[in-house]
């Protein structure tokens, strides 16, 4: 049955006689990751389909898949220890200029099998692969590299870097759903998912949609009142804690 | 039961943050102290950042100075005159305090101060307190001779100029000794996030020689405005007041020192003492440990300069 439906398919493509050009088209099952007091990490569900794909090659499941959520870049500073005077202080440091600050990656099947690593460099695809201008230095290329594998090491640590081999799941010859998972301290601002369509270790196509992570309700609130407001925020904190303080005292008086 | 964190930025559970808040709260009512000292050091050990951590401690401690203070007010034990003297100094150690706590954070070594400040301080005042109550106890144990009466003999304070005379106190002293401890504590205030009493009551007693019923009042009146101060000018400078951070160690520590202040009426003041002494020197070890064994992870990440 399968076979039948396989060659009749082949035919209706090879009747049209176009040449062939993939497509690719995702969504967001959510496209507000919104960040409330019981917030504590999510998945972000990513719908896609490939389009105009090779029949044979879709029914086999041949084609691969990366979709990645890029977080908003900042600049970010790695400090190493040393030891000075016997205790260990931060000594060396470097400057990265522009660090997604989370960045989190499905795919169909292990990176190395899915693309040449120039490839995906090009494409900033996977954690090693990000592109991660480095400041002013004059350290030789391995010192920095170690700064950079330690960025790596501690954003993984933290949960903000990940990758999943298997978290891109075929629905249908052609439909995949990927799962990304956005922990606890993702940083607020705009994310960018970004599906990228493979065979053969050829880029076919790619797509990208845009994410909304903010704090909503009292999270957010709080959050705009410190940072565009500090000095009401500070003297909001005080009254409330002059009031607790005083509630203590009336609740608590001894006479 | 978690929470997310607004300024933190994380998930955090509220039992054990109001249990911290609580148990700090209660030994700080059963030993007469505010806690600062050992609530910052806990919420570091729980992964809150320091520099949250040590702002977010200021604006616990304005609430229970407050009810602190309005207490002593009420019964009149307390210095304004004075109060307002050391605050003088204090609000320029905070403002002090908080140039020096961004400085230190955008270098990448405010953690490390933040640490060594504790160990020294909690150090020096842990062994003295260990000293002395054990001294106090093996006294009361012998039960023969009185404390020696503290003579109140001249000390180079005393000729430095610009006096100034504190009714309240009956003390005609120069300010520029009030103000420089002011100043001191404002800085421990904002690096530390500490009320500084531990420093404050002995300076006030032994180099100021202010009589011991207005000591803690005017100490916690100083340290109530120092703390409001610090708290608006960490959230204007550098934005690490964490509200509801604070929120749930205020409730915690409120509880816990009514029930502290009960076991505290019923223990005696020298073992109190020696207690308070032990958890002092344990805290510090803890610290000071961090900072000589060999870390498991060199590498630290922060913001990037420019910010």
């Amino acid at each position: 049955m399968r076979r039948i439906l396989l060659t009749v398919w082949c035919f209706m493509i090879a009747a049209t006689g176009s040449a062939r050009a993939e497509d690719l088209q995702i969504g967001l099952a959510n496209d507000v990751v919104s960040i409330t007091s019981n917030f504590s990490g999510s998945d972000v569900v990513v719908f896609g389909s490939i389009e105009k794909g090779d029949p044979r090659l879709l029914l086999t499941h041949s084609y691969e898949i990366v979709v990645s959520l890029i977080g908003p870049r900042r600049p970010a500073t790695v400090r190493r220890k040393q030891r000075t005077l016997g205790i260990w202080v931060n000594g060396a440091s470097q400057d990265f200029k522009n660090v997604p600050s989370s960045y989190s990656l499905a795919s169909t099947s292990q990176l190395s099998g899915i693309a040449p690593t120039q490839r995906l460099l090009s494409r900033q695809i996977g954690i090693r692969n990000l592109n991660l201008q480095v400041g002013d230095t004059n350290r030789n290329p391995q010192e920095t590299d170690e700064f950079r594998r330690s960025l790596e090491r501690l954003k993984r640590q933290k949960g903000l870097y990940r990758e999943r081999y298997d978290g891109v799941k075929f629905l249908s010859p052609s439909l995949f759903r990927a799962r990304l998972r956005v922990p606890a301290n993702v940083p607020i601002g705009q994310h960018t998912a970004r599906a990228f369509l493979f065979h053969d270790g050829e880029l076919l196509a790619s797509q990208s949609v845009d994410l909304d992570v903010r704090k909503d309700g009292f999270e957010q609130l709080t959050y705009d009142l410190a940072h565009q407001n500090g000095l009401l925020y500070g003297i909001i904190a005080v009254l409330i804690a002059i009031a607790t303080g005083w509630i203590a005292s009336v609740v608590f008086r001894k006479d | 039961m978690n929470l997310y964190l607004p300024i933190a930025e994380m998930s955090v559970n509220v039992l054990v943050l109001f249990s911290m808040g609580a148990g700090v709260g209660f030994l700080s009512g059963m030993f007469g102290v505010g806690g600062g000292f050992l609530m910052t050091p806990l919420l570091i050990f729980y992964q809150i950042p320091p520099a949250v951590a040590v702002a977010t401690e200021a604006n616990q401690i304005v609430a229970s100075s407050f009810s602190g203070a309005l207490a002593h007010f009420r019964r009149g034990s307390l210095d304004i005159k004075l109060g307002l003297v050391l605050l003088t100094g204090g609000i320029v150690g905070s403002a002090l305090g908080v140039a020096i706590f961004s400085s230190l954070r955008s270098a990448g070594q405010l953690d490390l101060i933040i640490s060594i400040l504790y160990v020294v301080f909690l150090g020096t005042i842990g062994t003295l307190m260990l000293i002395e109550s054990l001294n106090a106890i093996r006294k009361s144990r012998k039960q023969t001779e009185p404390v020696p009466q503290r003579k109140s003999h001249h000390t180079w304070i005393s000729h430095l100029p610009f006096k100034m005379r504190f009714r309240r106190s009956q003390l005609y002293i120069s300010v520029i000794p009030v103000l420089v401890l002011g100043v001191l504590v404002g800085i421990l205030a904002s690096i530390m996030g500490v009320g500084g009493g531990f420093i404050m009551v002995p300076a006030m007693i032994y180099l100021l020689r202010v009589p011991t019923n207005v000591v803690i009042g005017t100490s916690l009146f100083q340290i109530m405005f120092v703390t409001i101060f610090t708290t608006i000018a960490q959230s204007a400078t550098n934005q690490t007041v964490d509200v509801v951070l604070a929120f749930i160690l205020m409730v915690g520590g409120v509880i816990g020192a009514q029930f502290g202040a009960q076991m505290g009426q019923k223990l005696k003041g020298e073992q109190l003492r020696a207690l308070l002494g032990l958890i002092v020197l344990a805290v510090c070890l803890r610290l000071g440990w961090d900072l000589v064994t060999t870390p498991e992870e060199l590498f630290s990440l922060g913001l990037g300069a420019g910010h």
